[in-house]
């Protein structure tokens, strides 16, 4: 099986582009476990359809990962992710000297606070820095929605980090739900 | 941090995703993960019809996507919209919806078939377990929604009869064995899809194709659909069996079938391992009657056998 032509291209296409597509799986989903599996999901569509596919298919595998992140894929699952990831962020807090870096860590942790559309929208602008056209075209809306899931992710994120008790609250009611 | 989370999440979220690797094996845990969500489609849609099934290739076959293959020619790509063309004229003269479905298959050697509840297991090699019987040969009668089945040994002896019925959407099956003389009979208890129960009408590009027995009217729609998404290129004209047929061969270059022009119905189908050739009868009684298996007298009733998938 190893030997099938379609597994020999689809390693040698991994070993050239794996890398930055496994980290926007990662950015999508929330956790490295996560965003392999994400990406292997990827795979087996681009599997399915390679034929279909014409030139390089690396644009079609990430349209289909963050198609599959925005339809929220997985989502029971990385929900709970989501939950156990807070319960430790909010256990190790800040308070060791390198506030900086947890800062940073935290806003990841609040990013798959985000539903799924909006942080598909915050990766593709901000990880990958695609204009707002070209994240309407890979997540197939138009650009006002992108304009608008941007924008409220962003505000998310502020109202999230910026006041620790508000943040608190939202993730308990999040939680409680 | 708020005055300026744009940044700030661009290093988030580099930290986050620094030092990643694919792990290795990826690619091929996608792809054995794709090949048995294929042999589960492949176990549904033999459940969906009165079908003849082996993952060695009797009825069923898988076609795997290449990577790189190469694009019709621009003259392939024109004879192929011709033959659409064309093939949607025979769809709308609707002759050939009330035909019984004759063919005959030569397997390569070491090929073994095993009858079970949905159908047939196949093995290329001969390694399908005492339950599996040396088939060199089959002949297979079709009409709406009765299959039967003969396998023959080198010898031209009838190893076992298979008959699959579908009614209400039911799948009922009985086969004979001989080299036993036993037979079961067995009522899956799946309930099929209904509607076109036809060879599927999707493209099939790098995906396992379907072929069903006695879907005389569901072989022009397949032919035409997949011609027009590009799935299958016509290659030209060769005379197969006395007609001068269109060849028409899949993406993986696998796959080719030889298609009348008159009816858009196969001639003769070549996979790995097997060739087909198909004869289109009209339903007269003298052809219903090859569609039954009847037990002889004198063969004992045993349970048939466990269901389990193609593979």
């Amino acid at each position: 099986m190893e030997h099938d032509p379609a597994v020999t291209g689809l390693e040698s296409f991994l070993a050239r582009r794996g890398e930055p597509l496994l980290r926007t799986a990662m950015l999508l989903t929330g956790s490295k476990e996560a965003g392999e599996d994400l990406l292997q999901a990827g795979l087996e569509r681009l599997l399915r359809h390679w034929q279909r596919i014409e030139g390089d298919p690396e644009g079609y595998l990430r349209r289909t990962l963050y198609n599959l992140a925005a339809d929220g894929w997985r989502q029971q699952r990385a929900w709970r992710r989501r939950l156990r990831l807070l319960q430790s962020g909010t256990a190790t807090s800040v308070a060791d000297g390198t506030a900086e870096v947890d800062t940073r860590d935290a806003l990841i942790r609040l990013l798959t606070q985000l539903p799924p559309r909006q942080r598909a929208v915050i990766v593709a602008r901000y990880w990958e820095q695609l204009s707002e056209a070209e994240t309407a075209e890979i997540l197939g809306c138009s650009v006002g929605s992108v304009k608008a899931s941007a924008s409220r992710g962003l505000r998310r994120l502020r109202e999230l980090s910026g006041t620790a008790p508000d943040a608190e609250n939202d993730l308990d009611k999040e939680k409680a739900r | 941090m708020s005055t300026d989370i744009e940044q700030e999440l661009r290093w988030a979220m580099e930290r986050f995703t620094g030092d990643v690797r694919v792990p290795p094996g990826l690619a091929v845990k996608a792809y054995r993960h794709q090949q048995k969500r294929r042999v589960t489609t492949r176990a549904v849609a033999v459940a969906g019809t009165a079908a003849v099934v082996a993952a060695g290739g009797v009825a069923i076959a898988g076609v795997t996507g290449a990577f790189g293959s190469a694009s019709p020619s621009p003259a392939q790509a024109t004879y192929t919209a011709s033959v659409v063309s064309h093939v949607q004229h025979a769809l709308a003269a609707s002759r050939v919806a009330n035909l019984v479905e004759a063919d005959r298959t030569v397997f390569a050697a070491g090929n073994s078939l095993q009858p079970i509840p949905t159908g047939l297991i196949g093995s290329a090699h001969g390694s399908g377990g005492r339950s599996s019987w040396p088939v060199s040969s089959s002949l297979s009668w079709s009409y709406r929604g009765t299959t039967k089945f003969s396998a023959l040994t080198a010898a031209g002896q009838r190893a076992f009869d298979l008959e699959l019925s579908v009614a209400h959407r039911t799948l009922s099956t009985t086969a004979v064995l001989y080299r036993d003389r036993t037979w079961w009979t067995s009522t899956p208890g799946i309930k099929l899809p209904g509607g076109n129960a036809g060879p599927p009408s999707g493209c099939v590009r790098g995906q396992d194709i379907v072929l069903r027995r006695g879907q005389g009217n569901g072989w022009p729609a397949f032919i035409r659909s997949q011609l027009a998404c590009g799935a299958y290129t016509v290659m030209g004209r060769q005379v197969v069996g006395g007609v001068d047929a269109i060849k028409i061969t899949g993406a993986s270059g696998a796959f080719t079938f030889w298609v009348n022009p008159a009816t858009y119905l196969p001639v003769q189908m070549t996979l790995p391992q097997q060739r087909t050739e198909f004869q289109w009868l009209s339903p007269t009684p003298a052809n219903l009657a090859h569609l039954k298996v009847a037990p002889p007298a004198g063969f004992r009733q045993v349970p048939a056998p466990p269901e389990q998938s193609a593979r």
